[in-house]
Parts: C-alpha cells; structure tokens; sequence
C-alpha cells in the first residue's frame, strides 16, 4: 500500500547487561529514548487514550541526566483509578523537590493497550516522558489493596524487568511495595526487593539517600566499583535493610511446623532485625503535601483538591486495618487546612475540596475548620466534601455546613453492623436510636437520600444479625418516608475480609456461598419495601482478597502462577479472574480453605508478627477475646488510655493532636458518635480508588 | 454585564487525544486558574458558559478550533486571553479571539466549511500525489460517491460528494526538522449529512493507499478561491500548503 508507514521506529529495550550506562548518575548516564514516537500511533486503537498520554497541569519532568536516583512511582491499576492516589502525589512531589532525584508515574495499561505493547515490544513506560521501566533505579509500588498483586508482576514483566527479586541484579530497578497491603508482604515475597512499612514522608527521602550514596560507590573510584553483580545487589539490599520501616524479604525465612503452621519467620543473615518497625511521621505539620496536585485531562475516579486533615484513627473498630495501622491520630491545624485549600484551589482550578482522612468528622476542630472553609467559597461553584461516614446528628450539622453551596442529595453513614450486638463485636458504637434520630433529623433538613453500608460474615453473626440489617433499612425507610414520598435508603452490603494487624486477624472468613446465603435473606426481607435499594458486590470478590490478605510466602506460588495463566485488573468486574486463582490453586496444591475460612489460635504465629505495626500483639488478641464476648473499647481520644501498644517511643504532644483552643466538637458519649469510614465497601471504583 | 468572545485554539500534541467529554472540565479548570470570571449557567449545576460548535473525534489535530465564550464582567482580552492560553494543557492554545457584539449571527453559521488535512508518511512521494490528484479528480467530476461507513451499530452507506467542495493532493517539502510527505487538503461543507476525513478516504482509494498517518482540522469558516478565510480574522489557509508562509 502506497503511503505505509516504515515500520516501527520504536525502541528496543536492550539486553540485561547493556543497562548500565543509561542507569549511572547525572551526566554520566545516556538517556534511555522516549517510547512516545512509538506509541502515540497505537493509542487511537485504544480506549480511553488520554491516560496514556501525561501533560497535567503541575506534571514534573526533570532532565534524565540531571537526576542521580530516578524512581517511578507505580500506583498498580489504570491512571482512572491511581491517578488521585494521595500517597504517590505527597512522594512524587518530595521527591522531585530534592535537587539531585527525579520522579515520574506509572499506572498499569488496560489489556487492549498491553497486547499492542507486546506485540510491538514496547515496555511498561512512565507517564511523564515515556521513558521504560528498566532504566528508573527504584519502582516503587503502591499497594493500598490485595488485588493489585497480579498488576505488579505483569508491569514488571512488560517493563523487561524479572518479576522474581532473585534473578534482577546490580543494574535492575529495585522494586519496592508501600501502603496498606504492603503490611502483609508475604505473598510477594519473592518479587519484590523491599516493602516500606508505615507512612513514607521521611523514609523515602530515606531511601533515597542509600539508593544515591550505593550509586556513587559504583562509579570509578568507588567501593563497588568493580565489584561482581551479585555482590553489589546484596549490599544494596544489606543498606536497605538497614532503614528503619523497611523489610527486605529475602533476609527472612519462614518456619513451618510438621502439620504446616507457621511457627516463626526469622532472619536469615546477621545484623537483620528480627522485627521491622513501621515509620510514623509525627507531625504532619511539617509535611504539608502534597501542595501542587496533579489536575488530570481525563476521567478518574476522585477529581477534587484533597487535603488530608488527620491521619490514622483510634475508634478502635476491630474489622478496620486503616484503622489500626495508622495509629495515632495526628491532625492537621485548620489555619494548615484552610491555606492548603486556598492556595491549591486556586493552583489546580479544580471546583471541589475533598477534606480526607479515616473519619473526619472527628478532627478536633471540623466545625471551625468547616465554617471557615464554608464562608470562603460561600456563593462560588467550588464545593466541599467531607467523606465520612459517622452515625450522628452533628455529622448532619457538618453537611449541611458544607452543602451550602449546592444541593442536599445524599449522606452515607456505615452502622457496619444490623444488631446492637454484633456493632459491639465489631466496636462501632451506634445505637439503633443514634442512626434512627440521624435520619430524622437529615431528612427533617432536606436531605433526600441516606445511604447505609453494612457488612455480612463478620465473627460470631448469626442470621438474626443478618436479618437486622434489613430491619434497621426498613426503619430509617419509613423516616424517610415520613418526610417525602420520593425520599430513598440505599444499603450496600459487602462481605467482610478479616485483614491483618487488626483484632480480627484471627478470624475465620465466610465462604462465598455464605455470603451468597446471608444477602439473599436481606433481599428476601426488603423485597416488599420498593424505596430501599440494596447494592452488593459479588461475594466472589472476596475469594482473592482473603486469601492474599492473611496468605504467607507460600500463596506467592499463587499469585505468580496466577498472573501466568492471565489473571491481572483482579478488583474489575470486566475482568472475571477468579477460574484462574482457582487453577493456580489447584496446580500449585495451596487450600484456600485452610488460609481463609479457617479460625487461627494463638498459638500459630501469623506471617505478618515480624512485621511491627505498633500494636501490642497481647492486646489485639485481648480485644479479639473482648470482641467475641460483646465488649467495647472507647476511642481513647477521649477517655483513658488502653495500651494499645503504639505511642510509647513517639512524642506524645502529638498523639491526641491539636489542642490549640477549639473544644471538641463530639457529641456526649451515648447521644452517638461513631464510624470511620475506612472498612466500607462500596462499589469497586470507591472500592479500589484507595489512598483517601 | 455579560460580555462574549468567540475564539479559535488549536488542539495538537498529546492533547488531541482529551475527548469531547473531558473537553469541559479542562477548560473550566484552566479558566478558574486564569482567574477569569466566566459566567455560569443557572440551576443547581451550573455550567460555565463555554461552547463548543462541534466535537473534533479524538486523535485527529486541530488548529482551527472554536469555542464561544461569556463571562460575567468585563476582562482585558488581550492579557486575560493569554494567561488563559497559557494556563490551558501544552498543545491547546488560543490563536485569535473576537469580541462579540449584540444581535451577531451563531458562531456555527460563520462556520460554513472546513479544511481537513490528510497526511501520509514520508514515503512514495510522487507515486502517492499522482494517485491522489488523479482520484480527486475523478471524485470531482462524479456528482455521487458513495462509501460505507462501519460502526459498531451496523454499516451505514453514505454520499461523500456532495459534502466536497474542493480537493488538491501535493508535496510538502521537507525542512530540517521534518521530511518531504504527502498531503492531501480538502474544503468540506459544514452542513448537510457529516462527512469525516476517513469517509474521504475511503472514497478516494482505500485499497491501494493506507490511512493517513495525521488528520488536521486546519482551519474553519467560509470558502475563498483557493483556500478557506477563517470565520474570527478572515486570514485565508490555502488549499495547497503555502511552504513560505509555513515555514515563516
């Protein structure tokens, strides 16, 4: 045909062994070519192209040979759902303030994008410029769930990186996992080179500083300079290792008794410590990011100027691993609050504020820090949202406060439970009078919708428990309908996955078909009820997500043989994975059964006790013990302190946050306070943007 | 005192790829960064009073874009228009405004044809241009030619002819920074069915040449001997590329 193109210009990725001389510091280095001639004639053939293509507003792009360490921050899902992702813009902005360090994104490609790479031998490629996975010296990986696991392998993969940690050597990306699901690295021990425990202002920076100082000794001169590979990859490892919070898989080894518990994971090398810290930044004040955010040119999931007031939570809802992993509570000061929102408004042009954190109706000085913010963008089109889910009247307050602008459509609140019993197994102190009084008052107030998540499968749930969640939809329906005819109650129920480093890591998970059972009985009892809507995710969904959540080293056979057979995108419903874990489990000879519907004692030790969450490991079994006789545990915000095990050792000013003359804003105890909304599952785009 | 601007922006680079859809809120957020005080519609979501005549399908270039414009007080159009270009994503950027007075016909009436831009890549220089001059002659004189259009929703039969105004296949020369390629330019109705750059293609010679490497909506308004006078300056786009003028 007259006019073809010649065909590809596009990079070829170059052999192992002929990567360094684009990997050396600064000037040294050549500057690995842009995939972006060679791409940019697939992505009319893709869906949704614009995600491939960069240019924000506020996008970073420093110079390759500018730069002695050059990280790609992975969030491993599309740019729709990463993009907003809070923790990989506060690093991507840390870092590439730092003079000597460049940092550029990368999201994973859809499928029919991936088959085009392939077939064009193009790799996994940074937003920015389009630069390959290979040349960044550290891939650093966001895991705010289990069921991006599959993802990492397939960009390493497609990066022409080696998925497993022990075939990459000296001038191989070191791949590193971070977030929430990076707590239980077990299942990926063999592919990634270190996981960072906790929040990664300062270790990153950290991190940094021996990824630049091992790439000094590397030159001409240096120490390493003409060391073998695998030594160099092994002291690169051992100054890892080195850092407070981070954990490097491959100087541990699990210990499994005769009947395959685990008995213990243990250090493999001297001078590895037995039990790795999570980092704890202890004053947000001096971590004020991030301040340029990201403004995207396409669809995602969250498109709002995000200011995170607190972080961590102390309501101590036992189901919750945000919750736990993040204590304590530090918070932000309004006056912070308030200059962020301005400057970054205005910075980005978005017209909506998100103001984030685990439950932000509780920081100390919401009412203030809401009416400041409220008076600011009174008459304008910027809105605010609050995502918080508590079950009480002032939290309607709030809203109201922030909805001044617009229109009262719907607020969500999370009982999380049916039964007064069973919010006491789960420690969500709600009474069915706080929620019942909640919507009256909403709805006295204009508010034409409430929104209830529930879960089912939590310990010790009967079907009367089960049966309770429909009845309380039914009560607050008929509020509603007091008020307005047209007025609707929405339940979302899903089913609950026990998470480790929380009182119920113990906990044995319903199987599927249960789940299935337990929501037929709610549909069965709220069919007459015409305004009620019961949304639910599928219980299947749960099947990998429990599984790689309590896995150990072992489920890593899994998740490898997974990823092989084609699993990946394993939280989309366009993408039905679960035939393909069921393989892998049967080829690889692992029971799911026996790591996810099975109760554990005290006695087995999890795979996750090297692994210091800062929790005590005597108290998360004592509130499971507290849990399973119906005791609650107040917040201790707000009354005494229960030796949870996390601030001994921090500075303790911190841990109950800003006191600088607001009064708390909470309602007396018993009236109903309650909630965080972290442990709620709505729906899967909710559900996987994570970060909040 | 509400006060409206018809402008022309490009739509080139990486930004061609934003759909209609994203369209919007990319130009509300860099209008809100301008600090521009656009007008918004009423009602309980308002809008900011930005439109567009019509969609340009995503992947194609464009320098002859246009949008309308209202704001609620008067701004310095020169310096306020600027800042905006400049705020706006690299590749869209604002060419030429014009104040709109009282009782002005729509913007999309002043916008009678279009000049598209179909260009090859640099190979089989001669052979393609005579092909294409030589189908572009025939297409002239046929008074139907019919293509058929493909879609997810079935096959669609459509009358290309109709639609052309003019058609001139040539040379771009090469410049330092680019080589000699092929283009084809050719002048289409605005109103009547919508003919599309690839149904010109595909009436033009399907099977012996392949689809354009980059499509280009140069430019919009009314036909003029030999080119197209753009609707906002009436500054004329040649139907067969002016080298000299581009490479200036």
């Amino acid at each position: 045909m007259l006019g073809s193109a010649p065909p590809s210009l596009g990079p070829t990725t170059p052999p192992r062994g002929q990567r360094a001389p684009f990997r050396r510091p600064g000037s040294a280095a050549t500057a690995p070519p842009s995939c972006w001639g060679a791409l940019e004639p697939l992505l009319p053939q893709v869906r949704k192209p614009a995600q491939y293509v960069g240019g924000e507003h506020n996008q970073r792009s420093t110079p390759w040979e500018a730069a002695e360490t050059r990280w790609l921050l992975c969030y491993p899902d599309t740019y729709e759902v990463g993009q907003p992702n809070q923790g990989i813009q506060i690093l991507y902005e840390l870092l590439n303030d730092r003079p000597t360090a460049l940092a550029e994104r990368a999201y994973a490609p859809w499928v029919d994008l991936e088959e085009l790479l392939r077939a064009e031998g193009l790799p996994t490629f940074s937003l920015e410029t389009h630069r390959p996975l290979w040349a960044f010296d550290v891939f650093g990986v966001t895991l705010p769930h289990e069921l991006g696991h599959t993802n990492l392998l397939n960009l390493l993969d497609l990066g022409g990186v080696a998925h497993r940690s022990a075939q990459r050597g000296a001038d191989d990306p070191l791949v590193l996992v971070g977030g929430h699901a990076a707590f239980n690295p077990e299942p990926l021990a063999p592919f990634v080179d270190a996981a960072v425990m906790g929040d990664g202002e300062e270790v990153t920076l950290e991190i940094d500083d021996v990824v630049r100082r091992h790439k000094a000794e590397r030159e001409p001169g240096g120490s390493l300079a003409s060391a073998p590979d695998d030594e160099v990859r092994h002291a690169l490892l051992r100054a890892l290792a080195a850092v407070e919070g981070v954990y490097v898989p491959a100087f541990y080894a699990p210990r499994y008794s005769d009947d395959g518990r685990l008995t213990r994971t243990v250090p493999t090398e001297g001078g590895i410590p037995a039990l790795v810290p999570k980092r704890t930044v202890q004053d947000l004040e001096q971590w004020a990011y991030p301040r340029k955010q990201l403004v995207p040119m396409t669809e995602t999931v969250h498109e709002r100027f995000s200011v995170e007031i607190f972080r961590g939570c102390t309501r101590g809802c036992r189901f919750c691993q945000a919750g736990m992993i993040t204590r304590p509570v530090r918070e932000r000061r309004p006056e912070t609050v308030q200059r962020l929102v301005e400057e970054g408004v205005a910075d980005t042009g978005f017209n909506e504020v998100g103001l984030l954190s685990l439950s932000s109706a509780d920081h100390s000085a919401i009412a203030p820090i809401a009416r400041e913010l409220a008076d600011t963008y009174e008459g304008t089109t910027t809105s605010l949202s609050l995502p918080s889910t508590r079950v009480d009247a002032f939290n309607v307050t709030l809203s109201n406060e922030l909805a001044r602008n617009g229109r009262r459509t719907g607020l969500t609140f999370a009982p999380e439970a049916g039964s007064e019993r069973l919010r006491a197994v789960i420690n969500k102190m709600v009474s069915e009078a706080d929620l019942l009084r909640t919507a009256e008052v909403a709805f006295s107030e204009g508010w034409r919708h409430i929104k209830l998540y529930f879960m089912v499968g939590l310990p010790t749930e009967t079907d009367e428990d089960v049966a309770a969640i429909a009845e309380l939809a039914i009560e607050v329906y008929a509020v509603a309908r007091r008020h307005g005819r047209a007025n609707k109650v929405t339940i979302s129920v899903g089913g609950f996955v026990p998470k480790p480093h929380t009182p119920f890591q113990w906990a044995a998970q319903d199987p599927p078909e249960e789940i299935r059972r337990k929501l037929t009985l709610i549909r069965h009892a709220i069919k007459d009820h015409r305004g009620i809507t019961l949304r639910t995710n599928d219980p299947e969904e749960g099947v990998i997500e429990g599984l790689l959540s309590r896995g150990d080293r072992r489920v890593a056979a899994v998740v490898e043989r997974a990823w092989q057979l084609g699993a990946r995108f394993d939280g989309w419903h366009e993408m039905p994975t679960l035939e393909l874990w069921r393989r892998a489990l049967a080829e690889t000879g692992v029971d799911l059964a026996w790591y996810s519907y099975r109760e554990r004692d005290q006695r087995e030790a999890l795979p996750w006790d090297h692994l210091d969450s800062g929790l005590d490991s005597d108290w998360l079994w004592e509130d499971w013990q507290d849990a399973q006789s119906d005791q609650q545990l107040d917040d201790c915000r707000w009354s005494a302190c229960y030796d949870c095990g996390v601030c001994p050792g921090l500075s303790l000013e911190h841990d109950t946050g800003y006191t600088g003359g607001y009064s708390l804003p909470v309602l007396p105890q018993g009236l109903g306070s309650s909630a965080a909304g972290d442990g709620a599952l709505p729906t899967a785009p909710e559900r996987y943007a994570g970060g909040g | 005192m509400l006060q409206r601007y018809r402008i022309r922006w490009t739509k080139v680079g990486r930004t061609r790829f934003i759909s209609a859809r994203d369209l919007t809120s990319v130009w509300e957020r860099a209008l809100r960064r301008a600090d521009l005080p656009i007008a918004y519609s009423e009602g309980f979501t308002p809008h900011p009073k930005v439109s567009f005549p019509d969609a340009l399908p995503v992947g194609v270039r464009s320098t002859g874009e246009y949008a309308e414009l209202t704001f609620a007080a008067p701004i310095e159009p020169a310096s306020d228009l600027a800042a905006l270009s400049a705020t706006l994503p690299a590749g869209m950027d604002i060419t030429t405004y014009l104040e709109v007075p009282d009782g002005a016909p729509k913007l999309a009436k002043m916008l009678r044809v279009t000049l598209w831009e179909l260009a090859w890549p640099p190979v089989d220089l001669t052979e393609l241009r005579e092909l294409l001059a030589t189908r572009a002659e025939e297409l002239l004189a046929s008074t139907s030619v019919e293509v058929i259009r493909h879609r997810p929703d079935g096959d669609r039969t459509i009358d290309v002819r109709p639609a052309v105004l003019a058609l001139a296949a040539s040379t771009r020369p090469g410049t330092p920074t680019r080589d000699a390629h092929t283009v084809l330019r050719a002048v289409l109705r605005n109103d009547g069915p919508t003919v599309r750059p690839t149904d010109l293609h595909a009436a033009l010679a399907p099977d012996e040449v392949a689809a354009p490497a980059a499509v280009t909506r140069c430019v919009q308004g009314t036909e003029v001997p030999g080119g197209v006078a753009d609707a906002l300056d009436g500054e004329v786009e040649p139907l067969v590329p002016d080298v000299d003028a581009e490479a200036a």
